[in-house]
């Protein structure tokens, strides 16, 4: 009888770790966790649970990251989290099938992308501004 | 008085003894070795688990051990769900923090 009781106890524990890992409020968070998700501290609270425990999880690894990846991660939070759930998930499929592209294709891709945001950043420094009217 | 008997000579006087009993007790001791041996054949279990102190059945025997063997393979398939949760998690948050940190922007992806 003793080891039902230990095994319904364990069943329990289980149950309520599950449960527990996502309903966490912005206040909750621990400091660490809030500066690597400062972005999102106004629409935290709103957020869905499973979007919420996914954030958490991708915290755990913003200490690591270098200064560049930091400001990246942040400028880049926002955008993230007021995606679909099927938009994220079409751009892990994405990102997935880029990484088994060979890396010398890899590299010519980003290599094209970068002249395209380069090229796109010096038409928008050379448009002439709108002359005011008196 | 001591007689030295090897076992030969043993297992001679026991032949010898048991062709002077008479038959019904010959077909009482075979009958009674037979229900010996289909007892002993019932009694072996299929499934067994050999220990030092003999063997224990495999199949639970009684309801409390039903429930216990339910338990435990409930928790070994939660345990395996959870864990396969964890790892599945863990696997797409790696994905997004490198495409929220890849030299590439984010639109490369986003549809």
């Amino acid at each position: 009888m003793r080891s039902s009781v230990i095994g319904v106890f364990l069943l329990l524990c289980f149950t309520s770790t599950l449960a527990s890992a996502a309903s966490i409020s912005w206040r909750a968070l621990s400091p660490a966790q809030r500066e690597a998700l400062a972005p999102l501290d106004q629409q935290w609270d709103t957020l869905p649970e499973i979007q919420r425990s996914r954030l958490i999880e991708t915290a755990k690894r913003y200490p690591r990251l270098t200064h560049e990846q930091k400001e990246r991660f942040h400028n880049r939070l926002e955008k993230w989290s007021k995606l679909t759930p099927e938009q994220r998930e079409a751009a892990r499929e994405k990102y997935r099938a880029f990484n088994k592209v060979p890396a010398k294709e890899r590299e010519q891709v980003k290599r094209m992308v970068r002249e395209q945001e380069a090229s796109k950043a010096a038409a928008a420094s050379t448009v002439p501004p709108v002359s005011q009217t008196r | 008085m001591t007689t030295n008997l090897d076992p030969g000579k043993i297992a001679q006087l026991l032949t010898l003894s048991a062709r002077q009993l008479d038959q019904s007790t010959l077909s009482a001791l075979h009958s009674a070795r037979q229900n010996a041996l289909k007892r002993q054949a019932v009694r072996a279990p299929v499934f067994a688990l050999a220990t030092g102190r003999g063997t224990h059945s495999l199949i639970p025997d009684s309801i409390q051990q039903w429930v216990v063997a339910g338990l435990l393979i409930a928790m070994l398939i939660v345990g395996t769900s959870f864990w396969h949760h964890v790892v599945q998690e863990q696997q797409i948050s790696d994905i997004d923090v490198a495409i929220l940190t890849d030299d590439l922007p984010i639109e490369v992806f986003v549809d």
